[in-house]
């Protein structure tokens, strides 16, 4: 059978959901960066899927380049950010890190 | 036919690997699971017709991020990689019975959209359609990509690389070794 | 005319001022700081000199002339205007110039008889008293006469109480003032009677001559007056509340029990006002409403008057007291005076008035001088007798002669035999009360016979007290043989009075004539115009009788008491102990009267502690709950619900502060769950 849009844009739902389920559950900073690098590859995926109706311009691929490189750079601020927190805090378990609790 | 088949075999490695990556409690098994995540999806970006972009995909992606997370916590020492492997992570466990709740609602909210949305429906892309507007396996990508860049994202191209540049920049200066007093 | 005013004008100006001096002594003695000893004495015997002096002024200006009578608006009440003023007409000069004269003798001996100590105090109530009788004497107006009736009880009062740390004294000047006080519960319900009857308080208008009692009468059951009528029973109420007043204050049958318990105070008090003046009020009072007293009500005077006398003299016979034996002879002879008025006897019993002022006050100061010595023996041998007991005393005649003679003077003319004043007015009543019986049915003869016989007891009496305090031997001196006696006369304050008194017992100063009475200036002065003197067999054979019963008793008294014969009656038998404790009366009125009055006055007083009292506590304890309710509404309810809505609210605070716990995947949880909520709720909408 034809595989349609809908296809890829339902791999795409799922990896995004399957990114978030990753956000919300690890104990670990890391991990969680994973997660989110996964729910950028859904929206990446997505982007990818609807761009080839779209020749002329070609934004569709276009923005996922933009998108890979903005992920890239997110990361190593994220990294730069974790390595902070456990020197501050000696744990990367983001549940410990509460001080901000009211 | 052919491509039915690739497009199911690389989205069943690329959702399995995924939840590996979700279900596993080993950081460094799951950070190499994600590896073949990210190859299954440049197949899959290939069989979307947008090479190049599978390409930067496996180059940037994974060639660099995901060495830099290795290289994070690989570096790390041991005693936080002693820590992290402490977590019993199960993925059926109820502590993260409501994340799986909520992601597996949103699961479904997606899906339930995406389905009714009936998007190859939409009037631009009929209309791509009938105007021939679509990218062809017979494309050449790179070319396409290329002349883009440079005349319609021009502005964005350069804007994205002062966010590297800042990112660089932040980055540095947030992992800076403290001096000792 | 002119003459007529200015004559009027200054015989009333001398009539206030004799009225007011003692008042005005009775202020300075008043102001004078305490202890000022002889000083109050010499201002108060002042004052009464000079008063003596102008009562006789106006005696002689007034005396058989017409009457003086000025008034002034005091105030108004409605539409009744009140009225002040004075009344000069025979009745009140003679009072005033007796009171004042003998006010004079009394002053000049308590000078010597009080101590100088308390001689301040004394002399501050002995001229206030001197000046409410004489305002008594003088005023016009009902309602005034009122107000000094009751100072000259409030005096007396004061008088008897002297010696006011004697528990005995006390009681005496309460019953006194009580009993008093019933007369004056008496007088003023007669006023209001007639003012009611009359409309009008003024004594010349009610009852001068052509006044509107004489123009009233009792028709139909109904008592008529010119200015008014109402029932005849008020009349008789009127009469009732008069006869309480002078029984009162004259010590008449039933309310004669405070007589002899006012001898509690000192004897120069007992002289001026228990013999001589505040008790002749009562007999004053009669001679002001003479006019209002009708036929039946005039025969209820003289059996009362004639009982009490006959009560009295019974009583005298057997006391031991010097002062008591003195005390109802003088209920006795006012029981004469009243029987006198009761009888038509007007004048004379005025007259007796006057004569018995005399001779009483004499007996008392004599009574006085005798006491005074026994008492400086007690004080001066420490010893535990009463000094008034006449047991004690005997054969005094040698060491004070004087008193001795004084006392017979006045003894005599108390029996009233002849050449003495009080022959003439005793005899007086006597034959008048006979001549009264005359014609009427057998039972008004008891009267006179009664008197008789009162008359010779009497004589008893003042037989025995003369010879047991004068004759025979010193009793005392018998009990303790080895007590030195220093016993005299006295000084000159005791003497002069002694002897001014006893010549005023002797007849001239009443009469040229001593035998017949109606010779007599005094006795002019008061009868009708219209009197014809009815020269009957009584006129000779009663003074006859009596003086020859008086000497044949009076020997008799000297057998039993001095040359110790044998008594005729026994001393423990009935009749003795009956008149010994006075009849019984006064323990009857203790027993009975006293005892229930303290009984209502403890039920009252438990009333008010346990019912008015209770009520009150019981409204407290009321109050005292119901804000204790209050107090736990306010605490429980009302901060209560304060309480509930603040946990409340810190209930629901804390339920939303648990959403920021910190954790970062939480809050990115809750916010995508929303989101999701909304993808949903827009997905089935």
């Amino acid at each position: 059978m034809m595989i349609t849009l809908t296809y890829y844009l339902l791999v795409s739902a799922g990896l995004f959901s399957i990114g978030l389920y990753i956000i919300l559950s690890k104990k670990n900073a890391i991990q969680i960066l994973i997660g989110i690098e996964l729910m950028l590859n859904a929206a990446i995926l997505n982007l990818i899927a609807f761009g080839k109706f779209d020749q002329l311009k070609n934004s569709g691929q276009t923005f996922a380049l933009f998108t890979i490189v903005l992920a890239a750079a997110s990361t190593a601020v994220a990294l730069a950010i974790v390595l902070n927190v456990y020197r501050r805090y000696r744990t990367i378990d983001p549940g410990k890190v509460n001080q901000l609790k009211d | 036919m052919l491509v039915t088949v690739m497009f199911y075999i690389m989205a069943a490695i690329v959702l399995g690997s995924a939840l590996y990556v979700a279900a596993s409690k080993n950081l460094v098994r799951s950070v190499f699971m994600f590896f073949v995540t990210l190859f299954a999806l440049a197949g899959l970006y290939v069989l979307c017709l947008a090479d190049f972009v599978a390409v930067t995909q496996v180059v940037v992606y994974v060639g660099g991020i995901l060495v830099l997370i290795l290289f994070a916590f690989m570096l790390s020492g041991r005693e936080a990689l002693e820590g992290l492997q402490q977590h019993n992570n199960r993925l059926l466990s109820v502590n993260n019975l409501p994340a799986l709740l909520l992601a597996s609602l949103f699961f479904i909210v997606l899906a339930n959209i995406f389905i009714k949305a009936h998007v190859e429906d939409a009037g631009w892309l009929k209309q791509a359609v009938a105007s021939h507007n679509v990218i062809t396996p017979q494309t050449i990508t790179i070319n396409n990509l290329g002349v883009n860049l440079m005349t319609n994202y021009l502005l964005p191209f350069e804007v994205i690389s002062i966010l590297l540049l800042m990112a660089l920049v932040g980055a540095a200066h947030l992992s800076r070794k403290e001096e000792t007093a | 005319m002119t003459y007529t005013l200015l004559h009027n004008a200054s015989t009333i100006n001398y009539a206030l001022a004799a009225v007011v001096l003692p008042l005005i002594a009775s202020i300075i003695n008043l102001l004078l700081p305490g202890k000022s000893g002889k000083v109050s004495g010499f201002i108060s015997a002042g004052a009464i000199l000079v008063s003596v002096v102008l009562a006789a002024f106006v005696f002689a200006n007034v005396w058989n002339n017409p009457l003086i009578h000025v008034q002034q608006l005091w105030f108004t009440i409605g539409a009744t205007p009140v009225y002040a003023g004075m009344l000069l007409n025979n009745l009140s000069v003679f009072m005033l110039l007796l009171v004042t004269v003998i006010a004079l003798p009394v002053h000049i001996y308590s000078t010597a008889y009080i101590k100088p100590a308390e001689q301040n105090r004394y002399f501050t109530y002995l001229s206030f008293f001197c000046f409410s009788m004489l305002a008594l004497v003088v005023i016009d107006s009902l309602v005034l006469l009122y107000a000094f009736w009751e100072l000259v009880g409030f005096s007396s009062y004061l008088l008897i109480g002297f010696w006011f740390t004697k528990d005995s004294a006390v009681q005496a000047n309460k019953k006194a003032f009580i009993m008093n006080r019933i007369g004056d519960i008496g007088l003023l319900s007669a006023i209001i009677i007639l003012f009611a009857q009359f409309h009008t308080f003024d004594l010349v208008q009610l009852f001068g001559d052509n006044g509107l009692v004489y123009r009233s009468d009792v028709q139909n059951g109904m008592w008529v007056s010119p200015a008014g009528q109402m029932s005849e029973v008020w009349q008789y109420v009127a009469f009732i509340g008069i006869f309480l007043a002078v029984a009162a204050k004259s010590a008449q049958f039933p309310l004669h029990t405070w007589l002899p318990d006012a001898m509690e105070g000192p004897t120069s008090v007992s002289a001026l006002i228990h013999a001589a003046t505040m008790v002749a009020a009562g007999v004053f009072l009669l001679g002001r409403v003479y006019p209002m007293f009708n036929v039946y009500e005039l025969n209820t005077l003289a059996i009362i008057g004639c009982f009490t006398a006959f009560l009295a003299a019974t009583i005298a016979l057997t006391q031991n007291d010097l002062k008591r034996i003195l005390a109802y002879s003088t209920i006795s002879q006012l029981g004469y005076m009243i029987m006198a008025m009761g009888i038509n006897a007007y004048a004379s019993s005025l007259f007796h008035l006057a004569t018995h002022a005399f001779f009483k006050c004499l007996l008392f100061l004599c009574a006085g001088v005798i006491i005074h010595e026994v008492q400086h023996i007690k004080d001066e041998h420490r010893l535990d007798i009463d000094p008034q007991n006449i047991l004690y005393m005997g054969g005094l005649r040698k060491k004070m002669p004087l008193t001795f003679i004084a006392t017979v003077v006045g003894c005599l003319a108390l029996v009233g035999l002849p050449l003495t004043s009080g022959y003439l007015s005793k005899d007086s009543i006597l034959i008048q009360a006979f001549e009264w019986s005359d014609g009427k049915s057998a039972w008004y003869k008891i009267v006179p016979v009664s008197i008789l016989l009162t008359s010779c007891l009497t004589a008893f009496y003042v037989a025995r007290l003369i010879f047991k305090v004068f004759f025979g031997e010193f009793k005392l001196k018998e009990i303790l043989p080895n007590i030195h006696l220093h016993i005299s006369d006295g000084s000159w304050a005791f003497r002069i009075p002694l002897i001014f008194l006893s010549l005023c017992c002797l007849f001239p100063l009443f009469s040229l004539h001593p035998l017949l009475y109606e010779h007599a200036w005094l006795h002019k002065g008061f009868v009708p115009t219209d009197y014809m003197a009815r020269e009957s067999i009584y006129h000779t054979i009663i003074p006859a009788a009596i003086n020859i019963a008086s000497i044949f008793v009076a020997y008799w008294a000297f057998a039993v008491y001095i040359q110790q014969r044998k008594l005729v009656f026994s001393q423990t038998n009935f009749l003795f102990r009956l008149s010994y404790h006075h009849w019984y009366i006064d323990m009857f009125y203790q027993q009975i009267v006293v005892k229930a009055v303290l009984l209502l006055s403890n039920g009252f007083f438990w009333f008010d502690r346990t019912i008015v009292d209770g009520f009150l506590h019981l409204l407290q304890r009321i109050i005292s709950a119901l804000s204790g309710i209050a107090a736990w509404t306010d605490r429980y309810i009302v901060d209560g619900t304060l309480l509930v809505i603040t946990q409340l609210v810190k209930l629901i605070g804390d339920f939303f502060r648990g959403f920021q716990s910190g954790r970062v995947q939480y809050y990115l949880f809750s916010m995508l769950a929303i989101v999701l909520a909304v993808f949903i709720i827009k997905l089935l909408i």
